[in-house]
């Protein structure tokens, strides 16, 4: 099922990338309805599901379904063992669903016989590639209705902060920038960037090797990275920071993201320089906090002769590194809907060979990435250690003073302003401590506002001003 | 040590003690602790007054120092280790030399360098002069002559040896005793020129005397020190530089008129107002008919710096020093007074100073 939905989905998208090529906008809807019908459920064995897929909104606007019937067409041949058509969609569901969006440009229903998609974690893998989608098409809200075995969920894959993303060609992405991460207890209220802030990386151009030409795959490919670091902490330019996770998604050309495993991908860590990065390990790993699904997980660990004890005293946030790998593809000769479906397919079906094929270049890429941040990391932490070696100067020399002090009104003023009780019996002690604790907390915490990471203006689209998930 | 702390350290005590004060406060409302440096090196925070010498302005500005920006916590860091250091210093009324603190420090600060700059910065912030801060230069400076005296330890000085001179003490403030029969002081810019007239035996052959030399340029001791023999013994001071725009500005340092910005605070008390320009003035170039080949021609930055000099305040109320510079700009020329040796070895010791003395030669 999930196969057959991302084909219907790659159909609709390219129809949209043409159109953006054309300077629409490409917010919207999608809605996908899963139900099984009631006669058979009791039987799991035997278990069919119906599938609607519909869309509406600005994102296909001029669409019309019978321009598109030699697309379908080649749809339904390749989506083959589906039935078709299935049983109508509930007119209710797709009424409130055009309330919100305006009137359906797409709609396409059919019917898969699969045991598999009876089961929760099949949905669990669905909403995981949804989720995946939206993160590289934060313009599209995506509502799922499942009806299986008479249990009903409504999900709605929306995206509370966004960000328009140029690559090369005019190719405009709409990326998922949120940051869920909680602030850390030292933050102020008001005073957490919650969006992330991408950075393009290279475009790299990849050679297509000779069986996968053979099979028909040519014009020019490549790949354009996109970097997304989170959480933002660029407010507190004096907290250390540590990059724990890298998760690595690839895209195809219509921007819906590759699933299943890559072996490329998985085997990668092992021919990174850690040396160079000043890392002391990069390995492939399945991290199940991580939100999105499919990709590629790497566990980053540091060296492992740092001062353990210093490590714990100073402030450091975890960071996770989300490294897209946007592929493009062009030929002159294909212009056709169906003929770019097919190359998509290629792309898709031949991907390991190809990115075997480009492997120093890849590799090359991730590490300049990775060197990029951990750069900024690395500086950081100087900053921060000479911060804090500064710091013990700071207090030992005012406690110095403090304490050689004959004048007791300054001895008791510094006192009472700590709130340190005068009659406590190691009150310099005490003072020393609490002059500690606030010194560092001011320092590390330092609060430098961003406007890049407050301001209201242009990051959140006006369609889109309700955050949710809802169950019914 | 002493228990006895006079006011004036208590006072200074109190100042540090504001200053810890202020950064607990902010520290108590969670804010950074900033330290204030007056602006030393700006020459709007500087004015002349003719009794005084230079001086800071009331009004100055500010430089801000953050104890939550790495670009500036290494220098909070430092100034609070010398704040105290200088606070153990005065209460317990022992001395340091600024040498001192570097080395027991390095690491900290780095350089030589930083250490006097902060001990001065801190002269400002406290608005103190330095040695009230009991953190003593350590000085380069040699004396001999007609001169004993008692340094704060009880060592007795006699600076009457010909053959080894004596190094200007790092305490002048904590000599005694000053006993002497010299009729006149004579700086001496450079240590060349000093030892020559030491091997010559100066100092007795004309008239009982005190030479003293800061090597070039002075430091705070040999100033100080010149100073405390004007204070005390009351006889002329001259000074026997060469004839280029550094003599000038060498000979203007014992008069605290120029572009030491650090001590300008502490005019007040290092002003010696009457030294007299003995030689090598460039009117005696011509007068004795130095060979030419003797002088060196002016370079364009020697012209340039004698043009800002003739500008400094203090000039303008010396019309005789204002002549000669100009005779120096007119002439394109300048000597050192080595050069004197090109009209005979032995000129200058036998025949240029006596005379000079002896008929009034200075300006």
């Amino acid at each position: 099922m999930l196969k057959e939905m991302q084909q219907v989905l790659r159909l609709i998208m390219l129809m949209g990338k043409q159109r953006q090529k054309l300077g629409l906008r490409t917010g919207g809807g999608l809605l996908l309805l899963l139900w099984t019908d009631t006669e058979v459920s009791t039987q799991k064995l035997n278990c069919t599901v119906n599938c609607t897929v519909a869309a509406a909104g600005p994102w296909c606007a001029g669409i019309q379904m019978e321009a598109l019937q030699p697309a379908l067409v080649r749809l339904k041949e390749s989506m083959c063992p589906c039935v078709w058509p299935c049983n109508e969609p509930d007119p209710e569901e797709l009424s409130a669903f055009t309330d919100l969006y305006g009137s359906l440009r797409f709609l396409l229903s059919f019917q898969v016989k699969d045991t598999r998609h009876c089961t929760s974690e099949w949905q669990a893998h669905l909403e995981a590639f949804l989720r995946t989608f939206t993160l590289a098409n934060a313009g599209i809200q995506i509502h799922l209705k499942l009806k299986i075995n008479q249990e009903a969920s409504l999900r709605e894959f929306s995206v509370k902060v966004k960000r328009r993303v140029a690559l090369a060609d005019q190719l405009l992405l709409t990326l998922d920038v949120t940051c869920s991460a909680p602030p850390p207890c030292c933050v102020k209220k008001g005073c957490w960037c919650v969006r992330g802030h991408p950075a393009i990386g290279g475009r790299l151009p990849l050679s297509i090797p000779p069986q996968t030409m053979e099979q028909g795959l040519f014009g020019d490919l490549s790949v354009q990275v996109v970097t997304l670091l989170t959480p933002c902490l660029l407010p507190y330019p004096n907290v250390a920071t540590e990059l724990t996770h890298i998760q690595v998604l690839v895209y195809n050309p219509s921007n819906i993201p590759v699933t299943g495993p890559s072996g490329f991908f998985q085997k990668l860590p092992a021919v990174l320089d850690c040396q160079e990065l000043g890392l002391y390990r990069v390995y492939c790993s399945s991290f199940k906090d991580l939100v999105y699904s499919g990709g590629t997980v790497y566990t980053v660990e540091k060296d492992s002769w740092d001062d353990p004890e210093q490590e714990s005293s100073l402030p450091t946030v975890q960071q996770s590194l989300l490294l897209f790998f946007f592929l493009q593809h062009s030929d002159p000769f294909t212009s056709q809907l169906t003929d770019l479906m097919a190359t998509e397919m290629l792309i898709e079906l031949h991907l390991e060979d190809i990115l075997n094929n480009n492997r120093q270049a890849l590799v090359a890429a991730v590490q300049t990435e990775l060197r990029n941040t951990l750069k900024s990391q690395n500086h950081r932490k100087k900053q921060q250690e000479k911060l804090h070696a500064a710091a013990e100067v700071i207090l030992g020399s005012s406690m110095s003073i403090v304490s050689s002090s004959s004048n007791m009104d300054f001895r008791n003023a510094c006192l009472s302003r700590m709130k340190v009780c005068v009659c406590q019996v190691h009150d310099t002690h005490e003072l020393a401590a609490s002059l500690r604790e606030s010194l560092w907390r001011v320092t590390s915490w330092k609060f430098v506002p961003k406007a890049k990471c407050f301001s209201t203006k242009m990051e959140v689209h006006p369609e889109n001003d309700e955050p949710t998930t809802a169950e019914i | 040590s002493s228990t006895h702390i006079s006011i004036s350290s208590q006072e200074i005590l109190n100042r540090i003690e504001s200053i810890i004060l202020e950064i607990v406060t902010s520290l108590s409302k969670a804010e950074a602790p900033v330290l204030a440096l007056p602006n030393r090196s700006s020459w709007a925070n500087i004015s002349f007054d003719s009794a005084i010498g230079l001086q800071m302005s009331s009004r100055q500005s500010v430089t801000t120092i953050r104890a939550d920006c790495p670009s500036s916590v290494t220098k909070f860091a430092q100034i609070l280790k010398i704040l105290s250091v200088i606070y153990r210093l005065v209460q317990s009324n022992s001395y340091a030399t600024k040498r001192d603190i570097y080395y027991n420090n390095t690491k900290l600060f780095g350089s030589q360098k930083a250490v006097d700059s902060i001990v001065d910065d801190i002269s400002c912030m406290l608005k103190v002069p330095r040695r009230s801060l009991h953190v003593l230069a350590t000085s380069k400076g040699l004396i001999s002559g007609d001169l004993c005296y008692m340094e704060e330890d009880g060592t007795r000085i006699d600076c009457h040896s010909s053959s080894t001179a004596v190094s200007v003490s790092s305490n002048i403030s904590g000599i005694k005793n000053i006993v002497s029969s010299a009729k006149f002081v004579m700086i001496i810019e450079k240590d060349a020129t000093f030892q020559r007239l030491l091997d010559d035996d100066f100092c007795t052959k004309i008239s009982p005397c005190i030479i003293i030399t800061g090597k070039g340029v002075p430091d705070v001791n040999s100033r100080l020190m010149v100073k405390r023999l004007w204070d005390e013994l009351h006889i002329p001071i001259f000074a026997l530089v060469d004839a280029d725009p550094h003599g000038i500005i060498h000979l203007l340092e014992y008069l605290s008129c120029q572009t030491y910005f650090a001590m300008s605070f502490e005019a007040h008390s290092l002003t010696v107002p009457s030294v007299m320009w003995l030689g090598l003035l460039p009117s005696d170039l011509q007068r004795l008919r130095v060979p030419k080949d003797a002088l060196i021609p002016l370079t364009k930055r020697d012209e340039s710096k004698l043009c800002s000099l003739l500008e400094r305040p203090y000039l303008t109320s010396q019309p005789e020093w204002q002549k000669e510079m100009k005779l120096m700009q007119q002439s394109k020329v300048k000597a050192e007074i080595q050069s004197l040796t090109a009209i005979a070895p032995d000129f200058l010791t036998q025949i240029y100073l006596p005379n000079k003395l002896r008929y009034g030669g200075w300006i």
